[in-house]
């Protein structure tokens, strides 16, 4: 357990001492709060359904960047050989790098959560929706991070790795839009790979068993697929 | 079994239809200094990644300790440090956080971890870099680190891959005491095309060619082989001929620029078994008519086993 904290730590200075954090933190922010002021000031809607839809897009936009550098990193520094020759197991180094970049995910989230505190000061939102948003939220990172985590895996170059993330999270978001193109039964499971349809339901308060495993489904793929492409040097 | 020991038995490296490690099979008990001696892609790298568990074998067996590391790579890991090549390290930490995770990984914590460092830095003399980040450090330095934590908690057995790689002559020699200072109760297995670091600091020799043993003892080989040079009157290749019938004799060649012009004294060289060759030599000389001009009998060094072995094993070379 220690030795993987020490794994943790470290994948955390990685990130928070790099620029990109940083910069990924500032533009959510600027974008949620330009979007929010809009909705709340000029429009004056009181929810914050378009909000959690909008953060879906921004993570499906700027996961690609957190997780490019994770493992394409290391295996064209060559570190991957020093860390790998230690007595530290696969599984460990991927469980924390999929945990120190989730936290960053979660900094992002608790700072959104200045928006709804905010709209308690103009009216009473119904907290139901916003908890199970932030639920689907979190789920959602989950899976694009153990996706984003498995391209960088596969890469040496970070920007092929980021590009790779970036089309596959694409492709899951429109995929419903083929289905319903197929005959049964297949537009029913191509559309149920959609991440917007399964996402859609926690954004509008409705927390349902098959959209939560859909998300944890798709992150264990990723982590495992990610701790099979490490494991194949 | 002790617990350093290094067994590794007919083992095969395949990267596709790419053979990097053909059958390789030896023994490194504790003590020995191996110097793991090849050219550019003879296969030293690979071997010493699966050594540590980084790469797995396509065939064969490697234990070390008794642990089969195929089947236990955790528990062999914790009994090597390793160098890699070109000293991969993390550009953006600084010496002593990197030093402290890497003794973290290896399981020493706290006060431990500390102490394991302090050991590492004074022995490779860090101290002055230790709050550097590693990215600003010289190459020197930079070798030094990867030693360092190679080092971090005293395994029993030490693989280091082109360790004077890319360092100034001072540096060289650092490193090639810090080396012979190592030995003892441990196993030090150095890999480098360098010969003459090899022939250095290393108490036994392996010598790998495209990815096959061609020796687990050099030394040995050498002293028992030996190197004899003749100036023998008379046609030079017939002379050659009579040489090369001569048993025990492995390779025999005229020297370039022999003869002087206006006589028929050819320079030979002539490698072989020891036993009684420069004997058998003179008696095949003589016996068949040619003048005996000169006969100085040498030990070779490691650099004629070396060429010799690598042309007994690639007959391109020695033609």
């Amino acid at each position: 357990m220690r030795t993987f904290l020490a794994l943790l730590k470290k994948e955390e200075l990685a990130l928070f001492t790099s620029p990109i954090a940083y910069v990924v933190v500032a533009l959510f922010l600027i974008v949620m709060g330009y979007t929010f002021t809009l909705s709340l000031f000029l429009s004056h809607i009181n929810d914050f359904v378009h909000m959690f839809f909008q953060i879906y897009a921004l993570f499906l936009l700027t996961v690609p960047i957190i997780t490019m550098r994770l493992v394409a990193e290391e295996r064209r520094l060559r570190t991957l050989e020093t860390l790998l020759t230690a007595p530290v197991t696969e599984a460990a180094v991927v469980l924390a790098k999929f945990l120190a970049s989730m936290s960053l995910l979660v900094v992002m989230l608790v700072l959104s959560g200045a928006y709804p505190l905010t709209l308690t000061v103009f009216g009473s939102p119904d907290w139901g929706p916003i908890y199970s948003g932030y639920i689907g939220l979190l789920l959602l990172g989950a899976a694009l991070v153990a996706i984003g985590l498995m391209t960088s895996s596969l890469v040496a170059n970070q920007l092929i790795a980021a590009l790779l993330s970036l089309s596959l999270f694409l492709l899951l978001w429109i995929i419903d839009h083929f289905g319903w193109l197929l005959p049964d039964p297949f537009d029913a499971f191509v559309v149920n790979l959609s991440l917007l349809v399964h996402f859609t339901p926690f954004a509008t308060g409705n927390i349902f068993l098959s959209d939560a495993g859909y998300f944890i489904s798709l992150a264990l793929l990723g982590l495992f697929l990610s701790l099979r492409a490490l494991a194949w040097r | 079994m002790r617990q350093s020991d290094i067994v590794v038995e007919d083992l095969v490296k395949r990267y596709g239809r790419r053979v990097a490690v053909r059958g390789v099979s030896f023994t490194i008990g504790e003590g020995e200094i191996i110097g793991l001696l090849g050219p550019n892609g003879s296969g030293k790298s690979t071997i010493l990644r699966i050594l540590t568990g980084y790469l797995p074998a396509s065939a064969g067996s490697v234990r070390i300790g008794g642990i089969e590391v195929a089947e236990a790579s955790l528990a062999a890991r914790k009994l090597v440090g390793y160098l890699a090549e070109d000293a991969p390290l993390y550009d953006g930490m600084r010496v002593g956080e990197f030093l402290r995770f890497m003794a973290e990984l290896k399981g020493a914590f706290g006060g431990a971890g500390r102490r394991a460092v302090r050991a590492a830095c004074e022995r490779l003399r860090l101290e002055p870099v230790l709050g550097m980040p590693i990215g600003k450090l010289s190459r020197g330095y930079r070798q030094r680190v990867a030693i360092a934590q190679a080092l971090l908690l005293e395994p029993p057995i030490l693989l280091l891959d082109e360790p004077t790689n890319a360092l100034d002559a001072y540096q060289v020699i650092g490193i090639r005491e810090l080396i012979r200072s190592l030995a003892g109760t441990r196993i030090v297995l150095v890999a480098s095309h360098v010969l003459t670091e090899i022939e250095k600091v290393a108490t036994r020799v392996m010598i790998l060619r495209e990815g096959a043993l061609l020796t687990a003892d050099a030394m040995a080989e050498a002293a028992h082989s030996s190197r004899i040079r003749l100036g023998i009157g008379g046609p030079g290749e017939a002379v050659l001929g009579v040489l090369r019938e001569v048993s025990g004799v492995v390779r025999a060649e005229i020297e370039p620029g022999t003869p002087a012009r206006g006589s028929d004294l050819h320079r030979y060289l002539v490698e072989g078994a020891t036993d009684g060759l420069a004997e058998k030599l003179s008696n095949a000389i003589i016996g068949h008519g040619f003048a005996l001009a000169e006969l100085t009998e040498e030990k070779p060094d490691l650099e004629s086993i070396f060429l010799a072995l690598t042309r007994r094993a690639d007959p391109a070379l020695a033609a």
